[in-house]
């Protein structure tokens, strides 16, 4: 069900792990109250480092997505967050695909579009002095 | 684990090796009827001056009876040459290397220290040496009542034991031949045949070399780098 | 345990002759991680695994694995009590068969894992009577690895373990590592230059070049630092000296500058704003980009 992380995509792969976990909820791939994959097994299925499937599952807890339940696993959140998050992603999905409609429309190749995005991202804004 | 491993490396070169000394021997042993129908004719010759004369005058005299026969061609001629080839063979197989099928990283990423790798390497093959020298020493006794002789056990275990204190020292041969320092009369213990007492002054000379030799090997491979 | 760092290395120093295989090369490895060692061919990678196992002795500097010093006897006789090895070329010895080589070494090893050992040379398909000469070089490298992997070791030493195999032996071994590693208390120690595994697998890297260590860090967070800022201008770029450290390549190419930084790429482009440009872009870089910039071009 979990894909196989890309390491060259320039983004961390707990990021990744994370992004598709959320991707799954929304969906309705893993609902509210089940158990995701344990730590090891996943890290042997996907072959990456056991501590990055951690550190992912620790990430998705902080936020919300799931609940670690000491001894017995992961499972995804039974209440609201989860919801939102969902709501929240489905909305973002029409701004990005409106955004990105646009962006070629100006002639943007998808490259150069990308770029923009994970510029945005990865917390550095392009200031002033962009010419369009 | 090790000691099966040495073993393992040398046995096809070690029974070969003994096969081959068995043969000889026994084909020595074998062969004195017909050596001894010629003594008589070969002592009437006239053999001339000069150093080759004198050693055919000498190897015909000592093989005048069986032991002498023995002697001189066994434990001076074939055994001490086809024996300082195995020697040579099994000695230098590579402590480390080579036998091993190249794998000196392996061996060396045992728990294992290196002096004790190379310590029973040379152990076994001082044990396969000794067992070169003696076994087939030891057919003599056994095979001579076919030939109508005799030969003293005794005999047989202090000329092999000789021909095995030396050879370990092969490397450096100190070639001074017929002397009381001299390895080679040492290994054909000359001076036991003629007078029963043993070489000592050269299988002295032959145990330091060899150990020196051996201390020099273990400083060297200890500070190898691999 | 004592010592939380598995392996260490200070300033470590190696000279064949007139070549310098090391110059001051300094490791820092902890306990439970996968360490990737990235470099070029001989960049010192096997030098640096060969010293660790006692195999060679350093010129200067000092290489401790489990706290103990690894260039004396004794104690290199410890460390490789405590520590799984596989070489860069898989030796093994040739005249015997995996049985017999795997007996071999659990002789040396108490703690040897039998049920590790069952179930490996299932996975591995690796036949008990084979001739190890008679075998491919993927059954040997993973036969190699069985050896290393069934002895209870703390650590685990791999010198480029999936050079010559193809993708699907290569994740073979990878996913036995893994999954060793997830259920043992193991630390792994792998040189490679197989980017795309190292970016697998490992937790923490080094990048060694001419016998130093260039960039060493986690590898999640070296890829939270690592930026690659373009800036375009409208006449020739200048090529700046920055004073916000982090620096580590600029290239200028026509009227574009490219900058990658390893650290403070927000300081870096505040400064490059006074220079007018026209455009500034940033974007993350992948191991592999920081791996080409960062060891040198043959010279």
């Amino acid at each position: 069900m979990l894909f196989r992380p890309n390491p060259s995509l320039g983004v961390p792969i707990y990021l990744q792990l994370m992004e598709q976990v959320k991707h799954a909820v929304e969906t309705g791939a893993l609902r509210p109250g089940e158990q995701l994959p344990g730590i090891r097994p996943l890290a042997e299925e996907l072959v990456i480092n056991p501590n990055t499937v951690a550190k992912a599952y620790r990430e998705l807890e902080h936020e919300g997505v799931i609940e670690l339940r000491h001894g017995a696993g992961a499972f995804v959140s039974a209440n609201a967050p989860a919801k939102k998050v969902t709501d929240s992603v489905r909305a973002g999905k029409t701004i990005v695909a409106s955004a990105v409609e646009r962006l070629r429309a100006r002639g943007l190749s998808d490259d150069e579009i990308r770029r923009l995005f994970e510029a945005e991202l990865a917390g550095l804004t392009t200031p002033g002095g962009h010419r369009g | 684990m090790l000691w099966r491993k040495s073993w393992l490396e040398t046995r096809t070169r070690f029974l070969i090796g003994l096969f081959l000394l068995l043969l000889l021997a026994a084909g020595n042993v074998l062969e004195y009827p017909r050596v001894s129908a010629l003594i008589p004719a070969a002592r009437s010759l006239d053999t001339g001056g000069g150093a080759l004369g004198g050693l055919i005058r000498k190897a015909v005299e000592l093989q005048h009876d069986y032991r002498g026969f023995i002697w001189w061609q066994w434990f001076r001629q074939n055994l001490t040459q086809m024996w300082t080839l195995f020697a040579v063979l099994l000695g230098t197989g590579g402590l480390l290397s080579q036998t091993s099928g190249g794998a000196a990283s392996f061996t060396l990423s045992m728990p294992v220290s290196r002096t004790r790798v190379i310590g029973i390497r040379a152990a076994t093959a001082v044990a396969e040496l000794l067992a070169l020298a003696l076994v087939p020493s030891l057919l003599l006794p056994l095979l001579s009542p076919a030939v109508g002789q005799s030969y003293a056990v005794a005999d047989a275990l202090v000329h092999g034991a000789c021909v095995f204190a030396v050879v370990l020292a092969i490397g450096e041969q100190i070639v001074a031949d017929g002397s009381r320092y001299g390895i080679f009369g040492a290994m054909t213990a000359e001076v036991y045949f003629r007078t029963g007492g043993l070489p000592w002054p050269g299988l002295f000379v032959s145990a330091a070399a060899s150990a020196a030799m051996l201390y020099g090997a273990a400083i060297n491979i200890a500070e190898t780098d691999f | 345990m004592a010592d939380p760092r598995t392996i260490e290395t200070l300033d470590l120093r190696k000279s064949f002759g007139t070549t310098e295989a090391l110059r001051g090369l300094d490791l820092d490895v902890p306990a439970g991680s996968i360490f990737g060692f990235l470099g070029r061919n001989g960049a010192g990678k096997t030098t640096t695994i060969k010293i660790l196992l006692g195999m060679t002795r350093p010129t200067a500097g000092r290489a401790r694995v489990f706290g103990l010093p690894a260039d004396a006897p004794e104690s290199s006789v410890e460390i490789r009590r405590r520590t799984g090895f596989v070489s860069e070329d898989k030796e093994l010895y040739e005249y015997m068969t995996v049985d017999e080589i795997v007996r071999f070494t659990a002789a040396f090893y108490p703690k040897w894992h039998r049920d590790l050992e069952q179930r490996y040379l299932r996975a591995f398909e690796l036949p008990l009577a084979g001739r190890i000469k008679a075998l491919s070089r993927g059954a040997r490298t993973k036969l190699a690895l069985l050896l290393a992997l069934c002895r209870g070791a703390e650590l685990l030493v791999l010198d480029e373990p999936t050079s010559g195999l193809d993708p699907a032996v290569t994740e073979e071994v990878l996913q036995a590592l893994v999954a060793h590693v997830a259920s043992q208390e193991t630390t792994v120690f792998f040189s490679s230059h197989q980017i795309a595994e190292v970016d697998q697998i490992a937790d923490r890297v080094a990048i060694v070049d001419r016998g130093r260590a260039v960039v060493a860090g986690e590898l999640e967070e070296l890829r939270e630092r690592y930026r690659r800022i373009q800036l375009v201008f409208d006449g020739g770029a200048p090529q700046p000296a920055f004073r916000a450290p982090g620096v580590e390549r600029m290239r200028r190419e026509g009227r574009v500058l490219t900058v990658l930084s390893s650290a403070g790429a927000d300081r870096i482009i505040d400064e490059a704003r006074a220079l007018n440009p026209v455009s500034v872009d940033v974007v993350p870089v992948t191991l592999k980009e920081i791996f080409l910039e960062t060891v040198s071009a043959e010279d």
